[in-house]
């Protein structure tokens, strides 16, 4: 048990300091150990990326620590995917991501994306200047439980609302929660389109999603 | 006072005889509505909006383009040396692929190109000579035909959003732990590229230079301020070094992680203080005393969704936070876009001129 304590410390160590040549053998070690895939996603890694999360929502990391963690864990989540595919677990679900039509602004969008990943989600970023009827396709194609929309620009906020009538005309509204983010918006603004929520920043996206998971 | 002695003087953080107003970008379709008209002056935009100066680009010589040209790297060498439309842009072409918007002209970054040291080499395939005489003579032209009594900049960058755009924020993000020289280089080349331009610049007659190199989003700077003072400010200070006129440092974003560090590049305004990430009225109290403060008149909301009422409210606001004592000069809180409403820049202007006279009217102050 107190190896198991140690390889556990480890191997989150190596996620919050983005360390990714030592996730694989620690993973190893740890499914040598008898630990088996679902304990270190759900009790090793992700509690490691909730960490990261909360530090750079404090400001005590900056980008590139979050980026290289987000990659040291996405590292460990390719070498357990299958495992846990082979077992029927499923992670904590798919997400669309996309920034709306009319708006080249990637930025927030993409660091949204590796934090959602980071966080055991599995991403299907659409890109920038996503017409609703791409989104309502990636809805039919992947059944994701989210669809997360940004825009940083008040000119493009309104291609928003469109996108979610487009998706109540699909019938597709009912199949996904819909949250919203970007520089311009406002929870009242996420209230008046009809989105299921609407997160200041990336962090704050992340913990809309597994409340509502 | 004429409107150059107006910016200058604010931007020397004296008490000029009123506000002035000055903007780092006007979208050129915004330009166009304001003007009614395709062909005007620079010096015509700036009378009839009752603004002190400008740089940027117009869209006299050609037709209108949809948002603020970002550039673009196929044929940029020889559109960048004989400019054929109106502009006083002095910037580098971003090292990426490029990608365009069919319905709107809009060009955007899919990705950047400089993620490797093999590819340092696109560097002589995309930069222009900085010592080619042709875009220099014919802005020399340009300033001599229109500038007037007006104050007329250069927009130049440190390299810094040249670096990050070049990179891509993520194999930035990597690098910074995998190949920190390579961030290195390819910001002392960008740094370098401006200074030599810089070194032009300074022989012409350009008033000031506006220094477009953002490092933030709303909630912080990309990096941390070790990082700043590693990969960052060492490569500025080399086109700081080369300016010889007052200039105006721009970022978006929560700069509070690294303006102190900032600050010693010895800027003589720092602009936009974007709304939802800095609070004018604290930045003027902390560091009003070395530097003017630009900006303010928020975009997100404000210019692009209010209604003038609400932004002759907000200028009224600015102007009491910021205006006393003077060093403060009134600007959008990035630039103004095609989709800032015109009657809201209508009011801007009108609020500017009924709130802006020094000594400011103390029931403004109350």
């Amino acid at each position: 048990m107190a190896e198991m304590t140690e390889i556990k410390k480890e191997l989150q160590q190596a996620i919050i300091k983005g360390k990714r040549d030592a996730v694989e053998p620690l993973i190893q070690k740890a499914l040598a150990d008898g630990l088996n895939p679902e304990e270190i996603m759900n009790a090793i890694m992700i509690p490691a990326m909730d960490v990261v999360g909360e530090q750079f929502s404090r400001n005590e990391i900056f980008l590139p620590e979050m980026m290289i963690a987000a990659r040291a864990m996405n590292i460990g989540l390719g070498i357990l995917r299958p495992m846990l595919i082979a077992k029927g677990v499923s992670g904590r679900g798919k997400v669309v991501i996309g920034t709306v039509k009319g708006d080249i602004h990637d930025v927030g969008k993409n660091i949204v994306s590796m934090v959602l990943q980071g966080a055991g989600y599995e991403v299907m970023d659409l890109g920038i200047d996503v017409p609703p009827e791409k989104f309502v396709e990636a809805i039919n194609q992947y059944r994701p439980k989210f669809v997360l929309m940004s825009a940083l620009i008040t000119l493009t906020m309104s291609m928003m609302g469109e996108t979610i009538k487009v998706f109540q005309k699909s019938g597709v509204r009912e199949k996904v929660k819909v949250g919203v983010g970007g520089a311009p918006l406002t929870q009242s603004f996420a209230d008046r389109i009809g989105a299921d929520f609407y997160g200041k920043d990336a962090r704050a996206a992340v913990i809309k999603c597994n409340e509502l998971i | 006072m004429k409107p150059r002695e107006r910016v200058l003087t604010a931007l020397k953080r004296g008490i000029p005889d009123k506000v002035p107003w000055i903007e780092n970008d006007i979208e050129e379709g915004l330009q166009e509505r304001i003007m009614g008209m395709t062909q005007f002056t620079p010096g015509e935009l700036c009378e009839k909006l009752g603004m002190d100066g400008f740089g940027y680009h117009f869209p006299m010589g050609g037709q209108a383009t949809a948002g603020q040209a970002m550039q673009a790297a196929v044929g940029f060498k020889e559109s960048y040396y004989y400019p054929k439309k109106v502009t006083f842009d002095f910037v580098p072409p971003w090292i990426a692929e490029m990608g365009v918007i069919p319905e709107t002209g809009r060009t955007f970054i899919k990705q950047g190109l400089l993620t490797s040291n093999d590819s340092l080499k696109l560097f002589n395939e995309y930069l222009p000579d900085p010592d080619h005489p042709a875009r220099y003579e014919q802005v020399s032209k340009w300033i001599d035909k229109f500038k007037g009594d007006y104050a007329v900049f250069a927009r130049i960058r440190l390299g810094s959003a040249s670096t990050l755009e070049s990179m891509g924020l993520v194999e930035f993000a990597y690098n910074v732990y995998d190949n920190p020289d390579l961030i290195k280089e390819i910001h002392r080349r960008f740094s370098e590229w401006s200074a030599k331009v810089v070194e032009h610049l300074n022989q012409m007659d350009f008033d000031y230079y506006w220094a477009n190199d953002d490092h933030a989003d709303t909630k912080s700077t990309w990096m941390s301020r070790e990082q700043y003072l590693e990969f960052f400010l060492p490569y500025q200070k080399i086109v700081a070094k080369a300016i010889k006129k007052p200039w105006v440092f721009h970022s978006d974003g929560n700069l509070l992680p690294i303006i102190d560090d900032l600050l010693t590049l010895g800027m003589n305004g720092i602009h936009p203080i974007q709304p939802a990430a800095m609070n004018i009225k604290q930045i003027k109290a902390k560091y009003g005393n070395r530097v003017c403060i630009l900006g303010n008149i928020d975009l997100d909301y404000t210019l692009t969704l209010g209604t003038p009422d609400e932004v002759d409210k907000e200028v009224k606001e600015r102007i009491a936070a910021a205006g006393p004592g003077g060093g403060y000069i009134v600007t959008s809180a990035n630039s103004l876009t095609d989709y800032c409403k015109t009657e809201n820049v209508w009011a801007m202007a009108s609020a500017i001129k009924k709130y802006g006279k020094y000594p400011l009217d103390p029931n403004l102050l109350k």
